[in-house]
């Protein structure tokens, strides 16, 4: 059966530009799909490496680190060597364990964050935007209150009064002050779902409303859905290691927030130790790079019109290829 | 030529819509639908024909009680619709007056296979069946509509814009209806694929005895399924009867100008109603008078104070219009 | 001196440069247009017109691209042109009118601002020029001057589509290419600028590109046809060859599915099947799947575009002979 070619606009009668249907990817099983456009990608194939060596080292982080991250045994601020991968600090400790050893408070802090915010701000935002009237004044009203509060200063408060963040007093911090600006999002894209004919069906053939939140609106919008998860898990890594950086956190936890405390405290980059500044910051960096990697990557394959066009040589004034 | 009379199934009297415009503090009042009263029989296909703003699809909606007529009432056979209460009525008046939407790429999600809209639809309106039986059922309204039992699986990117239009009758016939209420379903569809389904709904009403309510811009097309047609202007019935009764004698002027618009390549074009720009009012707290006026050429003084009411002009072909009332038997305004 | 045809496209083809190789939309296409000559673009979604009027108005932006041929405009070739030149040509010599104005036009600032804005982009002109040639486009087209401070949204589909022309006119070209400009007007409405546009070219004699799906419509007003199926030209005359002899089996198959409003009504059969998917096309003759009259041979060999009496056709049957020549009239043309 011939089916119209994905790509190429095909034009109805009378009716909208389409780019060849909704969906660009083959049929077949959901992970089968994500596999091949992780593959197809390359944005995607860097971040998902990325990703996935940090989160192996935070599952094990003892098989590249034998030292224990807070022990400080060793000699005081040893250069890079194959004992210690990148020195030691002030206090004797290995750098290198510690930054492995971190991994794992930092992607907990992500993760949770993400799951968490994305949550909220599905529930809130796509009910106010399918419920309409009432229920979306006031829980718009709800969100936006959030919205206009300076993030920031908000999430130093909340820290503070908690007299220092456990990693759970933060996870809640960073959701309670984020999950406003995704809700608005997903609500704005719920609203232009909403008089969509195959909603209208539903409504039509008796669908429950519940119904047709979750199972007809909400898988439509997976991708703002993955790419809010993304960007909230981003955000809460910044977030998190700054706290930790200026005091917030618990500076007992192994984490790179707060290596980059203590590095502060010591005034590394003065004293001559600066990998112990640098690294944590390198870290946080390209943690940051990989979701922020996988989130561009999710919108090329979602919307195929992003995707990077292969530049096409046309020579100025010369006449194209067999023209006459 | 009149055809036996037919069991009624779905009568309207006195249907009325209108919307609010402006904002909370405005009294304006959109008038899309105003008095209109018709019937539909059974086993039978009704052309509803007008322009953007005529008020068709608004009609579909409030028979599809996706808007509640703000007067006038329902009958669905013999009973009224506005005393549907219970969730069961409800499912059932929506299993049996189904609609079938306009946009082959919008009207499906494209999360789902195809199938997902028939499944769901089974699930709600025959809960006695088993899964199995569901599935089978699917398979049959899919052969019914001319699509293979296996495009059940594909997902609605990989079929062209006429199969997703017959998945959409099939949604509509996995509820056994009564009648389908078809809002322009062939309007985007490439031409040489619209007789298709033309003949899909032709098919539905002979072997299955469904009845169709077929909204449309094109006359043409109606002609080729219609048994009847009604023609819309501002909200309003203009004229009604038998299809080929209409076309052949129409006596409503702006149905006359409406024929007169259709290009037929067999026939030079008509140099009647030339001048007219086809632009059809909005109907915003309308005063009393034809609303055809403006543009019609043999208007006269009454037009302008008392609003037409649909009359019998010849045997079971109406025309709301002063003058063909008025004894004229043939008006010709654009002809 | 001789006279130079408006325009003169030779062998164009058009290719969409994808991941998984190129996709040839327009595939060698030829024609050429004289002045004040009116040629129609027909065909179905898929068939490569709009991509057609882009490579011609040099719109195409990546992944299309020109692959082969030349686009003359008054003698020289415009396919390979830096944006400069071509800014020199676009507007005054040669514009273009798209299908939706509501997409087309700037939906916050008011005619008059665009027509400034066009006027400006294309020479210097004193302030009073512009309001001066503004409101006698707008008077070419029908529209009241007044509505030069109007927004597009104030005004009527019939309406933005013809300052959609009026803009087109500003600074009346020699070439005007349209995409479509009525399908998304009603049928009176549709007419009424159909007649408008045709009067205009007749009084200041540009030459028309017309693309459409709607061939009943354009019968009355080209004096050219071209018929593409799958980016090919499949056939190729005037207007009345083609609808009085259609040679090739999808001309008669896309005359035949125009239900008629006057005349005999008969049982039509559409084109079974469905355009061909670009990047999978069948071997042979790219229509044989859906062709009534395929033989072996339709299925091996491609066939060329040659002249047959006055008109151009890409068939083997036909071109051998062996199609009678009456195949496929049934009921389609009887006057």
């Amino acid at each position: 059966m011939a089916m119209p070619v994905s790509g190429v606009p095909t034009e109805t009668a009378g009716g909208p530009r389409q780019w060849g249907g909704v969906a660009q990817l083959p049929s077949g099983s959901a992970l089968g799909r994500v596999g091949r456009a992780i593959r197809s990608n390359r944005k995607a194939t860097v971040g998902t490496v990325l990703l996935v060596i940090f989160i192996l080292i935070a599952l094990f982080p003892w098989v590249i680190a034998r030292d224990s991250p807070t022990q400080d045994a060793y000699t005081p601020q040893l250069g890079i060597s194959t004992a210690h991968l990148l020195g030691t600090n002030h206090y004797g400790q290995d750098l290198f364990s510690q930054l492995v050893w971190g991994t794992r408070n930092v992607l907990i802090i992500a993760f949770a964050v993400g799951v968490a915010t994305t949550g909220i701000a599905v529930l809130i935002g796509i009910a106010a935007a399918y419920l309409g009237g009432l229920w979306d004044g006031s829980l718009s009203v709800l969100t936006d209150v959030l919205l206009v509060i300076p993030l920031f200063p908000l999430l130093i408060i909340i820290a503070a009064y908690a007299h220092g963040g456990t990693t759970l007093v933060l996870i809640i911090a960073i959701t309670l002050t984020s999950w406003s600006y995704t809700a608005r999002q997903l609500r704005s894209q719920a609203l232009t779902l909403r008089n969509r004919d195959f909603l209208e069906a539903a409504r039509v053939r008796g669908e429950r409303r519940l119904y047709i939140i979750v199972v007809e609106v909400i898988p439509t919008m997976t991708s703002l859905i993955v790419a809010s998860f993304l960007t909230n898990a981003l955000y809460a890594v910044l977030f998190a290691s700054s706290l930790q950086f200026i005091g917030l956190g618990d500076p007992n936890t192994v984490s790179w927030g707060t290596t980059l405390y203590w590095a502060e405290n010591n005034a590394a980059l003065q004293t001559g130790e600066p990998l112990w500044a640098i690294a944590p910051g390198a870290c946080i960096a390209v943690l940051g790079a990989a979701f922020a990697l996988l989130n561009y990557a999710f919108d090329e394959v979602g919307n195929p019109a992003l995707r990077p066009v292969r530049k096409i040589r046309q020579r100025k004034g010369a006449q194209m290829e067999g023209a006459q | 030529m009149t055809s036996p009379p037919r069991a009624e199934l779905l009568r309207a009297e006195h249907l009325t819509r209108h919307f609010k415009i402006g904002g909370a503090l405005s009294h304006r009042t959109l008038h899309a639908v105003d008095d209109v009263s018709f019937t539909i029989g059974e086993r039978e296909i009704v052309a509803l024909a007008g322009e953007s703003g005529s008020g068709k699809s608004t009609i579909a909606r409030v028979l599809a009680r996706i808007y509640q007529p703000t007067s006038g009432e329902i009958y669905f056979e013999g009973k009224p619709v506005s005393q549907i209460r219970s969730r069961r009525d409800r499912l059932r008046y929506s299993g049996l007056v189904p609609m079938v939407f306009q946009d082959p790429f919008g009207s499906m999600n494209p999360v789902f296979r195809v199938e997902h809209g028939v499944l769901r639809s089974l699930k709600l309106h025959r809960p006695e069946l088993s899964a199995q039986e569901r599935s089978a059922e699917a398979a049959r309204v899919f052969e019914a509509v001319g699509l293979g039992a296996d495009m059940r699986q594909r997902f609605p990117y990989e079929l062209s814009g006429g199969q997703r239009q017959r998945v959409g009758f099939a949604q509509a016939l996995a509820m056994r209806p009564k009648l389908i209420l078809a809002d322009e379903p062939v309007s985007m569809l490439d031409v040489s694929i619209r007789i298709g389904l033309l003949n899909l709904m032709a098919e539905l009403r002979d072997t299955m005895g469904v009845s169709v309510l077929y909204i449309t811009h094109d006359i043409a097309s109606a002609r080729y399924v219609a048994d009847r047609l009604i023609v819309m202007y501002a909200g309003q019935i203009a004229e009604s009867g038998p299809i080929e009764d209409v076309l052949a004698s129409p006596r409503h002027p702006y149905t006359q100008l409406l024929l007169s618009a259709v290009p037929d390549p067999r026939a030079p074009l008509s140099a009647a109603g030339q001048a007219d720009r086809g632009e059809p009012p909005k109907v915003i707290d309308p005063t009393p008078g034809c609303r055809f006026r403006w543009r019609c050429p043999l208007a006269i003084d009454t037009c302008a104070t008392r609003t037409p009411v649909l009359a019998e002009l010849a045997p079971d072909h109406d025309a709301a219009c002063h003058v063909a009332q008025a004894g004229a038997d043939q008006v010709k305004a654009f002809a | 001196m001789p006279d130079v045809p408006v325009l003169e496209v030779s062998g164009l083809c058009v290719d969409y440069v994808l991941d998984r190789g190129d996709v040839r939309a327009v595939d060698d296409v030829s024609f050429t247009l004289g002045r004040g000559e009116f040629l129609g673009v027909v065909g179905e979604s898929g068939c490569g017109k709009s991509t057609l009027l882009f490579a011609v108005a040099q719109l195409l932006s990546p992944p299309a691209r020109v692959a082969a041929g030349s686009v003359k405009f008054q003698g020289t070739n415009m396919v390979g042109m830096t944006d400069e030149q071509l800014a020199a040509i676009r507007w005054r010599d040669m514009s273009v009118v798209m299908q939706s104005a509501m997409n087309a036009l700037n939906p916050v600032k008011s005619i008059g601002a665009q027509f400034k804005d066009a006027m400006k982009a294309h020479g210097a002109f004193s302030k009073d020029e512009i309001a001066d040639r503004s409101a006698e486009v707008l008077r070419m087209v029908g529209i009241d001057p007044v509505h030069l401070k109007s927004y597009p949204h104030q005004l009527s589909g019939g309406m933005r589509q013809r300052s959609m022309i009026a803009m087109a006119m500003l600074f009346t070209p020699d070439l005007v290419i349209m995409d479509e400009p009525t399908s998304a007007l009603d049928v009176v409405a549709q007419r009424s600028l159909m007649v408008q546009i045709k009067e205009l070219q007749l009084s200041y004699g540009f030459a028309v590109i017309f693309v459409t799906h709607d061939m009943s419509l354009i019968s009355h007003f080209s004096d050219q046809l071209m018929v593409m199926y799958a980016g090919q030209v499949d056939e190729f005359g005037t207007t009345r060859t083609v609808f009085d002899r259609p040679l090739h089996p999808y001309t008669q198959g896309l005359l035949e599915a125009f239900p008629s409003l006057r005349g005999p009504k008969v049982p039509l059969k559409g084109i079974p099947g469905n355009p061909p998917d670009l990047a999978r096309l069948p071997a042979g003759c790219r229509f044989h799947p859906r062709c009534p009259h395929a033989v072996d041979k339709c299925a091996q060999v491609a066939p060329e575009l040659v002249t047959l009496d006055e008109a151009f056709v890409r068939c083997l049957r036909r071109q051998d002979g062996s199609l009678p020549a009456e195949a496929g009239h049934e009921g389609s043309l009887s006057r």
